[in-house]
């Protein structure tokens, strides 16, 4: 599943870069996310990812690995994490970009998401929509948090 | 594997809710199990009690003031057998003679079914083109939600915690009301499922009740493809059907998935808007 979101930010590229950073207030904008911590700085987080559709609820110990990073511009990261009570397997590939724009930043980022096991069974289009929400959930969450302090 | 569950046999409505309230997401409503013992065999969700509504006598069918009232425990086999619902609700008896096979007929109720809101499910559509109102119960108290407002989204209801869904009431049809209910797939779940309800005076159309289900996450009424059928003749009316079913298929919120893309169930809504109002009209 490939997602593609972009949101303006009314705030300086380097306050963006630097909130990506920071881990703990960064995490606050995933929905669902909790216990985040730092294994190694700037190189590998740990983190639980919980999301529910109706009756079914899931939590993914992930581990966070940043593959490349380029100062201001871009952040390229996988998560991985598995829920082995209900036996099901998640993957994140994200490109995280950000352009300035006037006084703006322009935060773009693409994911590739994929869900394997029996959490599959739920059907492709409804955690795809699922996917889809928590992402613009998270992109607003962002823009609140840094508009908010400017 | 089927994991350990202690099985509650409360006698009333008022101790199904009681239970409820007490154990909240460790519980859940058991009645036919059709939905409910699939995802629980997968490991999806694991309760530490099932509260059997079996017992509850909450399977009667009924015709009172107008209104046809059917237990939320009525398996789909009773419905289909109903003569009480053949004579004056045969478009929910096609309905339910068609939905998925005969063993979960057999064993799944609609109240089950309703409450367990699988986006790909039959009833829900149909009941909000008839005008159903459902029944939430706490034994103490219940309240009507009109079935347009019972499916929140995939797999969630607007139900509270404590409530139990004990009955579906249906406005009788009477004789100039026309309705009809079409689905289509080609996996045993439908892809798309559209229902249409209609009064017919003198060839004229009005009071239009349109639902467009299993494409999206829940089943969805469509004012805006209603208002354009409403109050004009049959024929004018046929002929807005292409119009119609556009805007019906972009109102079904349709997802991409295996029982078809987007676009693809979009098309087929409005296919199956148009069969469906001649079906009625017929």
């Amino acid at each position: 599943m490939q997602f593609q979101k972009e949101v303006e930010i009314l705030a300086p590229r380097e306050k963006v870069w630097k909130f990506i950073w920071d881990v703990d207030r960064f995490i606050a904008c995933v929905p669902g996310c909790k216990e985040a911590k730092t294994l190694e700085e700037g190189k590998r987080y740990a983190a639980t990812l919980t999301e529910r559709v109706g009756p079914f609820k899931v939590e993914f110990p992930t581990i966070i690995e940043v593959l490349e990073r380029e100062e201001l511009t871009h952040i390229k990261a996988q998560a991985t994490g598995a829920d082995n009570k209900i036996g099901s397997r998640m993957k994140i590939d994200l490109d995280v970009n950000l352009r300035a724009q006037d006084d703006k930043t322009i935060l773009g980022f693409v994911a590739g998401v994929d869900i394997l096991g029996k959490l599959a069974a739920l059907g492709h289009g409804i955690i795809k929509r699922k996917a889809d929400q928590v992402l613009d959930e998270f992109a607003q969450a962002v823009k609140k948090k840094l508009e908010g302090e400017a | 594997m089927l994991r350990r569950f202690r099985l509650e046999e409360p006698e009333s409505v008022a101790e199904v809710s009681e239970l409820l309230g007490r154990f909240g997401e460790n519980a859940k409503v058991y009645a036919g199990g059709t939905e409910l013992l699939l995802v629980m065999k997968e490991g999806l969700v694991q309760y530490e009690r099932l509260i059997n509504v079996k017992k509850l006598g909450l399977n009667q069918i009924s015709a009172e003031n107008g209104t046809l009232k059917i237990g939320a425990l009525c398996t789909h086999h009773e419905l289909e057998n109903s003569a009480l619902l053949q004579q004056q609700l045969p478009a929910l008896v096609k309905l339910e003679q068609n939905v998925a096979n005969v063993r979960v007929r057999q064993a799944g109720t609609i109240g089950g079914n309703l409450c367990f809101a699988e986006p790909h499910a039959d009833p829900g559509t149909l009941l909000m083109a008839l005008g159903a109102k459902l029944v939430a119960d706490k034994g103490a108290s219940k309240r009507e939600i009109l079935a347009e407002d019972f499916f929140v989204d995939a797999y969630e209801t607007s139900l509270a915690a404590d409530e139990v869904l004990t009955e579906i009431r249906v406005p009788t049809p009477g004789a100039n009301r026309k309705c009809a209910y079409l689905k289509f797939g080609y996996l045993e779940r439908p892809s798309v499922g559209v229902a249409i309800a209609f009064s017919l005076t003198g060839g004229g159309v009005s009071d239009v009740k349109i639902a467009a289900g299993c494409a999206g996450p829940a089943p969805k009424r469509v004012a805006e493809a209603e208002a354009l059928l409403n109050g004009k003749s049959k024929d004018e009316a046929s002929r807005s059907l292409a119009q119609a079913g556009a805007i019906a298929g972009k109102a079904s919120q349709a997802i991409s998935d295996l029982h078809g893309a987007q676009d693809y169930k979009e098309h087929i809504v409005g296919v199956l808007l148009k069969r469906a109002f001649q079906a009625a009209v017929s």
